[in-house]
């Protein structure tokens, strides 16, 4: 059963939104209203390539394909997790203690420099295994007692990270496993082996949000929370699974991490967190929940990283980089996100 | 009215949910004292709250943010280009460095909210955003390291870390500002206004309330005491950095919570972000003063950290928990 809301959405917007917020919309009407904005995104990337082409060929070689594919993989699969959280209109801030603790797990039990463990890939499993467990407490503590998702994750942040410092005991410990190792140096048709996985997290996410029941609630609790909890959805347990999802996908990426970096060490998440989220918003998934998915995701995953790239490639002082990043989200983000249909932005 | 009646609403009324951020204040400060006895002296109290200041500050200004419902996360930012103009200027300009440095902090804030505001974009993105220009603009200018305020800057800055009357200058300095920020939002149409835009957006503007102007004065004063805690923070540390609030942020949106301001909007204010802060603050102390391994501190600040918000928050005004 569909019923078309536009209508009734529409009348009450010409209330709301003034000369000066109608411009954005008015440039994107011009276009082609919803179906262009929902493009931007892909727009975005298409034309931010388009111009690190034109200014430094080097940029479309192979060898930098490569290098930028490789450094998409780390991120890609960390921001497939937080999609599902922000399409709940939640978030998720353990993003960086999560990844800590899985790569503290599987550099601990695999061949390493500081104990006698040699469990192999056993080590992954278990690495992945502690991600999914603290996505899972997190959901537990959100929803049990009852806290918003913000601050359950920011102690799980801080529990997380102390977790792995304290296991690490505060040093860099190296990962001397080779078959793990190969996931960053082996190479699969000219791309490293942590690319396909970051490839495999993509398509895995892509099934779950598409064709499962799972990921139609996810999106479901995001548009109405309260609708959903009406249409018989146990929206507890949604919740929980989304956020053991998270940590599935947080748990692939701290074992991806630590297979490129070759060890684990305190800070192994630094910076993460923030450049998923926004990976994630300039894809224009909505903050608010119930818009975007894992499609938009890849896409803002690409635009941010072939910026980074491209920043370097153009010899942009490492100290600006962060103030472009920073205007490159406003720009996206009020280009792509469909504020005339969100009446109130917060 | 009987007397089951009254104890009853002794226990559902506003004052108790408002009064338990305050009880665990008190009972963390009971548990550590017996835990490590010496910690409620008057010499540790004044260190614990000149400690606190920059934090306080810092959290003051994100509850203005958080109370219209939305978010300001460029604060550790701003307040760490305030740092290095104050340091950068303090040679050339004099006293005049603590306006301008002051006055940056405005001028950020205020671009965050007509970010937000004009350009509709969620003010968590925005400030993400914002955060983000404003830390490549701190780096630029330092060259990305940190400057020491040398012999003849820090005679300006001398008066930041004096004692007044038995009190060190920063905790006065924290404690005008809140009773600022309390009055205004108590008192002033701007707070009403901002209470009333956080508690229910669509009725405020139905209401002829000017939803826009209140969203920008608000983050224009959450950029504006975010300077102020980078110019205290600069001082006491005699050195500005681009990185030198940058471990503020998630303490000081902590500290509003667990005060029991909710993170939703339109409920809390400026006495509870004080609580809040104290809170986080003793926890942190605290753990140093009981011995609590260094390594585990972290793990010990998060669980606390979701039972403090577990214990504080008042949820009866919350109808879905995202």
């Amino acid at each position: 059963m569909t019923i078309d809301t536009e209508p009734l959405k529409s009348v009450s917007d010409i209330e709301r939104t003034t000369l000066m917020t109608l411009i954005p919309g008015r440039i994107a009407a011009l276009f082609g209203g919803r179906r262009w904005r929902s493009l931007a995104p892909l727009a975005v990337l298409i034309v931010l390539c388009v111009l690190i082409a034109i200014a430094n060929p080097n940029f479309i070689e192979l060898r930098n394909l490569v290098r930028l594919a490789n450094s998409a993989a780390v991120p890609l699969t960390l921001a497939m997790g937080l999609t599902f959280i922000i399409l709940m209109g939640s978030i998720d801030l353990s993003v960086e203690g999560t990844l800590s603790v899985s790569a503290m797990v599987v550099v601990l039990l695999a061949a390493n420099d500081a104990n006698g463990n040699d469990y192999g890939w056993w080590a992954v499993l278990a690495a992945i295994a502690a991600g999914t467990v603290m996505g899972l407490i997190s959901g537990l503590v959100q929803t049990m007692l009852r806290i918003p998702s913000f601050m359950a994750t920011l102690g799980m942040w801080f529990i997380g990270l102390g977790l792995s410092v304290y296991m690490l005991g505060g040093s860099a410990i190296r990962l001397n496993d080779a078959s793990i190792r190969d996931l960053a140096l082996h190479r699969f048709l000219g791309l490293p082996l942590a690319v396909w996985v970051a490839v495999g997290a993509f398509a895995l996410a892509a099934i779950i949000q598409y064709h499962t029941r799972l990921g139609r609630h996810i999106l479901a609790i995001g548009g109405d929370e309260d609708v959903t909890k009406l249409s018989g959805v146990n929206v507890t347990r949604v919740r929980i699974a989304a956020f053991a999802l998270a940590g599935f996908f947080f748990g692939i990426a701290g074992v991806l991490a630590a297979a490129q970096l070759g060890q684990s060490h305190a800070v192994i998440g630094d910076g993460r967190l923030f450049a998923a989220v926004t990976a994630v918003v300039v894809g224009g998934t909505a903050l608010t929940g119930g818009e975007g998915g894992v499609v938009n995701t890849l896409i803002g995953v690409l635009i941010v990283t072939v910026l980074a790239n491209g920043m370097i490639l153009l010899g942009i002082s490492p100290y600006i980089q962060q103030t472009v990043q920073g205007l490159m989200i406003i720009a996206a983000v009020a280009l792509s996100l469909d504020r005339v249909r969100l009446k109130i932005v917060k | 009215m009987n007397e089951g009646f009254s104890i009853r609403q002794v226990f559902e009324g506003k004052w108790t949910q408002g009064a338990i951020p305050l009880v665990l204040l008190v009972a963390l400060l009971l548990i550590i004292e017996i835990a490590a006895p010496g910690f409620l002296t008057g010499e540790t109290l004044a260190l614990l709250f000149a400690n606190t200041a920059v934090l306080f500050i810092l959290a003051t200004g994100v509850t203005f943010a958080i109370l219209l419902g939305g978010i300001d996360l460029s604060i550790q930012a701003v307040a760490s280009l305030a740092s290095v103009m104050l340091a950068q200027l303090l040679p050339s300009l004099g006293f005049a460095a603590f306006p301008v440095a002051i006055l940056s902090g405005l001028a950020f804030g205020l671009l965050s909210g007509i970010v937000h505001v004009k350009l509709r974009v969620p003010s968590f993105v925005a400030t993400l955003a914002t955060g983000g220009v404003v830390t490549g603009l701190a780096l630029w200018v330092s060259n990305g390291r940190a400057i020491t305020i040398e012999e003849a800057g820090r005679e300006k800055t001398a008066w930041i870390n004096a004692t007044v009357f038995g009190l060190p200058m920063v905790v006065l300095i924290s404690a005008v500002i809140g009773i600022a920020a309390f009055l205004a939002l108590r008192y002033t149409r701007f707070g009403r206004q901002a209470i009333a835009v956080g508690a229910g957006e669509p009725a405020a503007w139905a209401a002829g309330i000017n939803v826009d102007r209140t969203k920008i004065i608000a983050f224009a004063a959450s950029g504006m005491l975010a300077a102020i805690a980078g110019v205290v923070l600069a001082a006491r540390l005699s050195s500005g950095s681009p990185v030198l609030a940058n471990q503020l942020l998630l303490p000081a949106i902590a500290a509003v919570i667990v005060g029991g301001t909710a993170i939703t909007g339109g409920l809390g204010g400026v006495a509870r972000t004080a609580v809040g802060a104290l809170i986080i603050s003793i926890v942190r102390i605290g753990m140093t003063f009981v011995g609590v391994n260094i390594f585990l501190e972290n793990m010990v600040f998060g669980a606390v950290l979701i039972a403090a918000v577990a214990i504080t928050i008042d949820r009866s005004k919350i109808a879905v928990i995202k």
